[in-house]
């Protein structure tokens, strides 16, 4: 059973790009256009342990959204894809143990990369006790 | 004739004194035997008597006239006997009368004789008189001859005796004096003295000593002044000689007096008068003397003598040469004074050194005037010496100063033009020499429109400057230079100082800055551009990840090794690998692969844009330096043609920075480092030319400075 990934973007093509190939890599993605339906998801009992966000998003902002889902979900790990050529990780995003190689811009012209970077964070959240 | 008739009257009246006393004595005897009526003295009595003949006969007549009295008075027996009586009275009468006769004859004859002897006795007396009259006029003019000579010579004559006190003053002592004779006569001459006396005890012991001496003094000065007199006294000069008698015992002394308060108050002036002139040129701060032409000094003030380290007295009499320590000075000072006495020309000296006796050198002024010095009749120098030591520093002060402000305002880039107020030039700066052409000393007179004719028409300007008394600002005046539109600032200010009117025209050319500006406001527009352009190109992103991400998801699923693909082939019968075979023969793998990498150009593109127009962004990156050149030279190729090789020579290859400050930094760089007048400014090195490149806005830490070097 392969493991879920969980995908917030706006953009609908860059959401269903994204899921086609993290799915063509064997992953289970379940992809939403805002927060609040992937809340609604993730409530519903799903264990979601990776999860890409975009920035800017119609019902919140990227940040605040790591920032909950963190609150509510520690062991959810995050990858950050933003078209914001400007981003820079805030802070307490960084405290929480984020660095700049989570973060990728779009465009992505290799979608690789990222579904290295996820295949690799859901391995350590499994090794880890 | 009166001597030779009366010479023998002596003898003559002898012999008629004895015939009157016979004629006398027979008449008595002949009345004395008749009456004896009167017994009168005999002759003999007479002739031994020695009064005077008229006293003698007086007398005589005064007896008989008594006698004739008595015998008149009327008897009153006598009558009867009247007849004889009257005879004997005839008788008596007879012999009376003719005793009265002959006395009358011998009395007329008598007073006959007295009259002749007194009239000679008196004409004797007469001439006794006038001779005696003649030797006192004789001694009383030689007497005031002698007193004359001698008041002459003085003013008094004076003589005390044995005891030193005063027997005799002549009249002018006291009429000089006023001091009256009482307070004199009888007194030695230092009781007239007590003030001199106290004053001068030495002066009046000497004095005293010599008359005790007895010895002659001469010129003997004092005081006189009385205790209870009043006024201010005399001062007298005397001089005395002892007197002595003929066995030679002193009796005192004779001598002259003369009052010289006069002389005294007129020497005590004059000197009052030279302490005064003293006083003054003591108070002189400047240095006053004189000397003879052999350098002596005759006079000197304090400051001469202060200079010189001396008192005054030490220093007059003094040679220059003496006293002087710098010799070199006293040479050319001497030589100047030489000048100066045989000319009979004065001399100013406006600078010349002189050193003082502590050895500090000072720049003194001097004027040196001939003069001929009273008594020696011998030409001399005076002289006035001023120290302008300090006035020559700040006259060097002012010199430097000026060159100084001189230095400022030809360091000024702007060209400056001073003009008076009729537009006359009185000043340029080099700027505006080298604008003009002319230097200032060619330029100063001229009007400044005929020197600077692009700003002729700043003489209204001016006027209206001085007028209103604030400067007049004409900004961005357009010149042609050289065919080239320049731009200059021009602006009048008037002088304020009274003294001198008029106003500097500054001119700045601003041609430079106008670019800037206008540069400027071409790139606001291009930043307002690029705010615009980031965040379409932010939104630009999604469409391009639609498009890249899309086409990478079509050549994965099209791919033929991909399990994934060949089951859903299978599910609808497709032969994938026929599929793909058309795809690539059909060219549409290729274009799709087109497709992915235009995508990603146009996301390169996209990036560096936002990375340059992200002008309020302040954050430092770990940048790579040889991935920033090619973002530099991949912008820049559309700016400007670079077919030079660009070599990169970088210490390390990451570092943190500003990205897009360092963007601006290296693509401006880049922009001079192809410009022709900069390429001119820089230095060949090892036969290539480098140029260095720090900028404050691009490192951090400072450390990371970079070298860029371009290559031709």
């Amino acid at each position: 059973m392969s493991a879920w990934v969980l995908i917030v973007d706006d953009e609908e093509m860059i959401r269903e790009n994204l899921k086609a190939y993290l799915e063509d890599e064997g992953w289970r993605v379940a992809a939403f256009e805002a927060v609040a339906p992937a809340l609604r998801w993730l409530r519903e009992g799903t264990l979601c342990q990776i999860c890409i966000m975009d920035m800017r998003l119609p019902d919140m902002d990227g940040n605040t959204a790591i920032r909950a889902l963190h609150q509510m979900y520690p062991e959810m790990e995050f990858l950050i894809h933003t078209g914001s050529s400007s981003y820079s990780l805030p802070d307490d995003l960084r405290a929480l143990g984020l660095d700049d190689d989570r973060v990728y811009q779009k465009p992505l012209n290799d979608m690789a990369p990222l579904a290295a970077a996820a295949r690799t964070l859901a391995a350590a959240r499994e090794t880890r006790p | 004739m009166l001597p030779s008739l009366w010479s023998p009257f002596p003898h003559r009246c002898r012999r008629l004194r004895i015939c009157l006393l016979a004629v006398l004595v027979v008449a008595i005897g002949a009345i004395s035997p008749v009456g004896g009526i009167a017994e009168p003295s005999p002759p003999t009595s007479v002739s031994t008597a020695t009064p005077p003949p008229s006293d003698r006969a007086a007398t005589f007549l005064d007896e008989a006239s008594t006698h004739r009295r008595n015998d008149d008075a009327p008897s009153p027996n006598a009558v009867p006997r009247q007849s004889g009586l009257l005879a004997a009275v005839l008788h008596y009468a007879i012999w009376i009368l003719g005793s009265l006769a002959a006395i009358a004859i011998a009395t007329l004859l008598w007073s006959s004789l007295l009259q002749r002897q007194v009239t000679q006795r008196t004409r004797q007396l007469q001439r006794e008189l006038n001779e005696r009259r003649q030797a006192e006029t004789a001694l009383r003019e030689s007497e005031a001859r002698f007193r004359d000579v001698t008041e002459a010579a003085s003013d008094w004559i004076w003589e005390m005796n044995g005891n030193l006190r005063f027997t005799y003053l002549s009249e002018r002592f006291y009429a000089l004096t006023g001091i009256a004779p009482q307070h004199v006569l009888g007194r030695a001459r230092w009781e007239l003295a007590p003030g001199d006396l106290a004053g001068n005890p030495q002066k009046w012991r000497r004095h005293r000593q010599l008359l005790e001496q007895r010895q002659p003094f001469r010129d003997f000065v004092y005081q006189t002044r009385l205790s209870d007199a009043h006024g201010e006294g005399r001062y007298l000069k005397i001089s005395g000689k002892p007197i002595h008698d003929a066995e030679g015992r002193f009796r005192g002394y004779r001598g002259t007096g003369t009052d010289i308060t006069e002389q005294v108050k007129a020497e005590m002036a004059l000197h009052e008068s030279e302490l005064r002139l003293r006083r003054i040129i003591d108070l002189v701060p400047h240095m006053i003397f004189a000397k003879d032409r052999y350098g002596h000094f005759l006079l000197a003030n304090r400051a001469t003598a202060a200079a010189y380290g001396m008192t005054i007295e030490a220093l007059t009499n003094h040679s220059h040469r003496l006293v002087h320590g710098a010799d070199e000075e006293v040479e050319r000072m001497l030589a100047d004074d030489l000048e100066v006495i045989e000319s009979g020309v004065s001399k100013l000296i406006a600078e010349e050194a002189f050193t003082d006796h502590t050895g500090h050198t000072r720049t003194m002024q001097t004027i040196k005037i001939p003069f001929v010095e009273p008594g020696l009749n011998e030409t001399a120098v005076l002289g006035v010496s001023i120290d302008i030591t300090e006035q020559k520093h700040a006259k060097e002060e002012v010199a430097r100063m000026r060159l100084y402000l001189r230095n400022i305002i030809d360091s000024m880039p702007s060209i400056l033009i001073g003009v008076d107020p009729w537009g006359y030039i009185t000043v340029l700066n080099q700027p505006a020499e080298e604008m003009s052409g002319l230097s200032w000393e060619t330029a100063q007179g001229r009007f400044f429109g005929d020197v600077f004719p692009q700003l002729e028409s700043q003489f209204e300007q001016v006027r209206q400057a001085i007028q209103l008394g604030r400067p007049i600002k004409t900004p961005r005046m357009t010149f042609d230079v050289g065919g080239e539109l320049h731009y200059a600032d021009v602006m009048v200010y008037p002088l304020m100082a009274e003294s001198a009117g008029g106003a500097v025209i500054r001119m700045d050319d601003v041609t430079a800055r106008v670019r800037i500006e206008s540069m400027m406001v071409q790139t606001e527009k291009m930043l307002s551009v690029g705010g615009l352009a980031a965040g379409m190109a932010h939104e630009i992103n999604n469409p391009l990840g639609v498009i890249m991400q899309g086409s990478q998801n079509i050549l994965r699923r099209i791919d033929p090794d991909m399990p994934q693909n060949r089951e859903a082939a299978a599910a609808i019968d497709a032969d994938l690998h026929r599929i793909n075979r058309y795809l690539a023969e059909r060219g549409i793998l290729h274009f799709l692969e087109g497709i992915r990498e235009a995508g990603a150009r146009a996301a390169k593109i996209v990036a560096d844009m936002l990375s340059f127009s992200r002008r309020s962004e302040s954050h430092f990156a770990l940048v790579d330096l040889e991935e920033m050149l090619e973002t530099v030279l991949r912008l820049a190729a559309s700016d400007y043609d670079l077919k030079k090789k660009i070599r990169l020579q970088a210490h390390h290859h990451r570092t943190r920075l500003r990205p897009s400050a360092a963007l601006d930094v290296l693509r401006q760089n880049g922009n001079r480092a192809s410009d022709p007048e900069f390429a001119q400014e820089r230095r060949p090195s090892h036969g290539r030319r480098r140029h260095a490149v720090a900028d404050h806005r691009l490192a951090h830490p400072p450390r990371t400075g970079h070298r860029f070097a371009r290559s031709d």
